[in-house]
């Protein structure tokens, strides 16, 4: 190996010297500088926009000086805060399920309590239908739930159907962003199959808002039913539940009116959900762990007496020089 | 745009209404949205129907543009299709080590466009892209002059361009541009019979 690369370096000295012309390399360059100036005065200086300027980073007077350059006047200040009058923001009393609904036994303790407290709420919600009553005569408590059950269909219907406008008449304003919150870009395969109970009125509200004329109605209903439930992702793969697979499902849906309202209608505002609700299965969607956040590691120097902060990452620490840590 | 926005109020006006702001037709003026291309960015809003669990997975992919790059789309369209069907994780290798101004954006759109993958398109594993599409197309133009002898004047094109890329999940085909690469002992028994045919003239 010596040998050879001796040898070569000999014959790199014996090589003859071959007198050749220079070559250029750099085309972009003119080959008299001398008039370089007046060649540069043949075009005209544009100032070319820059179309992907990030504002953001941009300071605050840096924008002003822009927006005076362009002529631009700073966007109008809207301080306006809108609310909307028409539903309430929230369940005011929210029914509390009795536990183990559906299943546990009527002897346990905390069963019996909540057999009591229901009691003294009853009357409550008695006074509260008495009150609807007096805005909706025709108000009858077996005719409501059939109706209830109806929007509830149809409800869930037009949210897997996609439809925005039919969906705004079957659930208020506050319900509609919860039930229409990540189903954007999915597609929703869902069936009501049966009625495992009849659905009944469990609890019943009223509150004046602002005045007090202004009443809003709002009524539970416990609902048993039989459910399927289908979510695919955009590319039609299987993210929850299954279409052959049928559940029983137990929900509490808060139907809400404004009574004051000649063309007021129950439609569905909240759903309650009790704290002894099994936990949820999880997502079908499998995903990597995130990387650990980047631990901050103080690193105590001999020389200073202030200690030097360095954040590594656990791949850094490995590693026996790390650049982070300040050593001679 | 809404960054911009988001950051004028803070400083400004130290309202806390930020999401309902009232852009008006002079704060578009400010940077011009209208006229950039909309349509390749459409095909990420595409449903597609449901799959029955014995069909093969339908692969993910997800389409992203860079737009208005300073930048001759002549140049561009050499690296936009260098890079067409390659995995991601060479793609950005391979990118890296190409020496002209247009390989920094496609590397950095690609770089996003797999971002967002994982983050919006259900993409589990990064590096299990491969770039499907990848094209460049002409943007914004701005004319400018120059002077030519007598008298006479010329047009300068300051030409701007887009780039537009699609990843999709799953290995890339083995063969993309199908160049048909042979093993060299394809080669050698390809030789070997080509010279075996050859005809001896005035022989039997």
């Amino acid at each position: 190996m010596a040998n050879s690369l001796i040898s070569k370096m000999g014959a790199l000295r014996i090589v003859p010297v071959i007198i050749t012309q220079p070559s250029r390399t750099t085309t972009t360059k003119h080959y008299i500088p001398k008039f370089k100036k007046q060649r540069a005065q043949k075009y005209l200086k544009v100032e070319l926009p820059d179309p992907n300027e990030d504002f953001g980073s941009l300071s605050s007077s840096k924008i002003r000086q822009k927006m005076k350059e362009r002529g631009i006047l700073p966007p109008r200040p809207w301080m306006e805060r809108p609310f909307y009058l028409s539903a309430t923001g929230g369940v005011f009393e929210p029914y509390v399920p009795p536990e183990g609904d559906g299943k546990a036994s009527f002897v346990s303790t905390t069963r019996a309590k909540q057999a009591v407290e229901l009691l003294e709420k009853k009357s409550k919600s008695m006074m509260a239908i008495r009150k609807i009553k007096s805005f909706e005569e025709e108000f009858d408590q077996k005719e409501f739930v059939l109706q209830a059950q109806d929007t509830y269909i149809k409800a869930h219907e037009s949210l897997a159907n996609d439809d925005k406008r039919a969906l705004r008449t079957y659930v208020t304003e506050k319900a509609y962003p919860e039930f229409r919150h990540n189903s954007h870009l999915k597609t929703i395969r869902w069936k009501f199959i049966e009625s495992l109970e009849p659905p009944r009125v469990v609890h019943a509200r009223c509150t004046d808002v602002v005045s007090k004329e202004n009443i809003f109605g709002q009524v539970t209903v416990r609902f048993h039913t039989r459910q399927q439930l289908a979510v695919y992702d955009r590319f039609g793969r299987l993210l929850h539940g299954s279409e052959i697979l049928a559940k029983d499902v137990l929900e509490y849906i808060v139907f809400e009116k404004h009574l004051s309202n000649l063309y007021g209608t129950w439609r569905i505002h909240d759903k309650i959900i009790p704290d002894w609700t099994p936990p949820k299965e999880p997502s079908k969607l499998t995903r990597i762990m995130p990387e650990p956040e980047p631990e901050i590691v103080k690193v105590e120097s001999t020389e200073t007496t202030e200690p030097v902060v360095a954040t590594t990452t656990p791949e850094l620490a490995a590693k026996p020089a790390a650049p982070a840590v300040a050593d001679k | 745009m809404n960054s911009f926005l988001k950051n004028l109020f803070i400083t400004s006006l130290k309202s806390n209404q930020l999401k309902s702001i009232h852009t008006s037709a002079s704060a578009l003026a400010w940077s011009r949205t209208d006229n950039i291309p909309k349509s390749f960015l459409r095909h990420n809003q595409k449903i597609y129907p449901p799959q029955s669990p014995d069909e093969e997975p339908r692969p993910a992919f997800v389409c992203h543009q860079k737009t208005n790059i300073k930048y001759s789309p002549e140049k561009l369209w050499y690296i936009a299709s260098f890079v067409r069907g390659m995995t991601v994780d060479e793609a950005i290798k391979q990118l890296s080590f190409v020496p002209k101004k247009g390989a920094i954006f496609v590397k950095e759109a690609i770089l996003e466009a797999q971002e967002l993958a994982v983050k919006e398109h259900n993409v589990e594993f990064k590096s299990n892209l491969w770039v499907a599409e990848s094209f460049a197309n002409k943007g914004m133009v701005v004319k400018g002059i120059r002077r030519h002898a007598r008298g006479r004047m010329g047009q300068v094109r300051y030409q701007f361009s887009h780039y537009f890329v699609r990843l999709e999940e799953g290995k890339p085909p083995a063969d993309y541009y199908k160049r048909n690469p042979q093993t060299p002992q394809q080669q050698l028994a390809n030789w070997l019979e080509q010279m075996r045919k050859r005809k001896i003239i005035n022989s039997y």
